[in-house]
């Protein structure tokens, strides 16, 4: 399993893919920084990070696909599968090699996106907790969008179409809030609350108030363990029905 | 020793594979045999456990693939039909990776992918990205992926397709030499290719096996009856009157004009015996023969036999198979001339 996590790793780095996705994602990270620099209330000079978490949220629908679409779809694609198929090693385990691979590159742009918080200690104050709570909220949805578009990843055989109906799941998962809030299902109040606990949002911005509660960190992590397995059902079934 | 149980799979409602059973035995080379579309990848597709059966199992030295997949993949290296390499990796890298991936320890790994690259002459190609290689280079990266790990079996899905004669040749070559130590099961629908390294010989067709056996018996089986080539100089009608004279002979099937008073006969016999008789009876008619030889009936005409359609096939199924049956014939001529000119090139 390590093998084929440092190979995924590898992948990733020895090619221009992680450094143009984390490029592209520090781009978006300090348009947002300056937004929130810019646009700073002249009696207080403060601005919030969390801001900048919750806005690259949403740039997320479309950066984190570009690092999952390849996953499955592509080896299904190049025939290359077969390999770990028919190796002493189980679904699950080359699941969660490919899920930590990917980790393993968001954790590096998160890593590499402290450079804004480190020059804005230069020059004020940070507070740390909040700061901290923030990235691992980040971290921790990063992990559920990943999960995501690998099962999106595990659906086709063409990495494009991976990358668009991953978008589309993340959209919903961003969405759902908006969602529970029309008429329609707050005529129905048990749907809103079913809606409600589903919603990211709200979980997200406890963390971004230097919140840190355990449910919402089993909540971030139940979902991303879920949609694991419903990767490798998936991956399960196709194996039953190729050619 | 693997032991194939009633191995069926079913695609939807269509049937690929029925209900095959054969075992390979330890240190043997088992030829694969059928047209396309037969189901020899499905079949090894299911022996390496990358694909589940809908009914029967695969019994690798006892363990079953359903119940216990590592154990047996641990001892199956595979070489599918497509070589299963990533294009954007380095050779060694790649074998180094897959070494890893099979399980082998840490230390060992270096010397097992030299030995596997020098085995499939690689070494030198090492430093090169999979994508940049010809089909013949990734085949070879691919069968090196095969051997990592040193199983015990070898399950090979067309192993030369896409190589050079040169290269065809050379692969058959190390097929028998891995033979001394390993378990090979290789399919192909190159009939010379089988003649070539196998002892023992499955043919499949339509996802059901039509013969399992050694290829001598299967080439007697075909027929009791000989065929027999004479040349001979005289009259063709004085001649055939001759030939058909002689006792044991059933028919002549064929006569060739060859050149100034010469044709050739093809003629079945009951036995062999009955060269004797037709010499004598020729000659003692003053016509020269120039040329007397037993055709054999060889694994081709048992490929297409054995292959045929049953008649509870339907008419659409028979047609795509003889079309199936005559592409392999004629692949396998191409390989046979193929073949001659490599070995031309060889010496």
């Amino acid at each position: 399993m390590f093998s084929l996590y440092k190979k995924e790793v590898q992948s990733y780095f020895c090619s221009p893919f992680a450094y143009i996705v984390s490029a592209l994602f520090l781009l978006v990270f300090s348009m947002s920084f300056i937004q929130g620099i810019s646009n700073m209330d002249s009696s207080v000079f403060k601005f919030s990070f969390s801001n900048i978490f919750y806005n690259n949220f949403f740039y997320f629908i479309f950066m984190i696909p570009l690092l999952t679409m390849r996953t499955f779809a592509e080896e299904r694609k190049s025939h290359t599968e077969t390999l770990w198929l028919s190796a002493p090693i189980t679904i699950p385990q080359v699941v969660l090699a490919k899920f930590f691979a990917v980790a393993t590159v968001f954790l590096v742009m998160m890593l590499l996106s402290l450079f804004f918080p480190l020059v804005a200690a230069v020059k004020g104050s940070v507070i740390v907790s909040s700061l901290f709570c923030g990235y691992l909220g980040f971290f921790l949805w990063g992990m559920v969008c990943i999960a995501v578009g690998m099962m999106m990843s595990a659906l086709t055989d063409n990495p494009i179409i991976a990358a668009v109906l991953g978008e589309t799941a993340m959209i919903f998962l961003i969405f759902i809030d908006n969602f529970a809030a029309t008429d329609l299902v707050t005529s129905l109040p048990f749907l809103q609350k079913v809606l409600r606990w589903f919603s990211t949002e709200i979980r997200f911005n406890t963390f971004s108030q230097g919140l840190f509660t355990l449910s919402d960190l089993v909540f971030f992590i139940t979902i991303t363990a879920v949609v694991l397995i419903w990767t490798i059902i998936i991956i399960e079934k196709r194996r039953w029905s190729r050619g | 020793m693997v032991e194939i149980k009633n191995l069926t799979k079913y695609y939807g409602s269509h049937p690929a594979v029925q209900d095959i059973s054969f075992t390979v035995g330890d240190h043997e080379v088992l030829g694969f045999l059928g047209p396309n579309g037969a189901g020899k990848s499905t079949t090894m597709n299911m022996i390496t456990g990358c694909l589940p059966s809908t009914a029967g199992t695969v019994l690798v030295d006892g363990y079953d693939i359903a119940k216990d997949p590592l154990e047996v993949k641990r001892r199956i290296g595979y070489l599918p039909e497509l070589p299963p390499v990533y294009t954007d990796m380095r050779v060694r890298d790649y074998l180094m990776f897959a070494a890893g991936l099979k399980g082998v320890p840490r230390d060992k790994r270096a010397k097992q992918v030299e030995d596997a690259m020098e085995r499939l002459h690689i070494t030198d190609v090492q430093k090169r990205i999979i994508g940049n290689l010809s089909k013949g280079y990734r085949q070879r990266v691919g069968f090196a992926q095969a051997l990592l790990g040193s199983p015990k079996f070898l399950i090979l899905d067309e192993p030369t397709v896409g190589l050079d004669p040169k290269q065809v040749m050379e692969v058959r070559r190390l097929i028998k030499d891995l033979a001394k130590d390993h378990t090979i099961i290789f399919s192909t629908h190159i009939l010379a290719e089988v003649t070539a390294v196998c002892e023992r010989v499955v043919i499949i067709s339509q996802g059901r096996i039509r013969a399992v056996d050694t290829i001598e018996n299967l080439e007697n089986s075909v027929s009791s009856e000989r065929k027999l080539c004479l040349k001979v100089e005289g009259e063709i009608t004085k001649v055939t009157d001759i030939i058909n004279s002689v006792e044991g002979v059933s028919s002549i099937d064929e006569i060739e004009f060859e050149s100034d008073g010469v044709s050739s006969y093809t003629v079945t016999a009951s036995s062999d015996t009955v060269r004797k008789p037709l010499m004598e009876a020729l000659l003692a008619k003053d016509c020269m023969v120039l040329e007397i030889t037993a055709i054999h009936a060889n694994l081709e005409d048992v490929f297409v036999r054995l292959t045929a359609p049953t008649k509870e096939e339907s008419f659409e199924e028979l047609g795509r198979q003889l079309d199936a049956a005559r592409e392999a014939e004629e692949a396998a001529k191409q390989s046979d001339k193929a073949e001659s000119s490599g070995e031309e090139d060889a010496e």
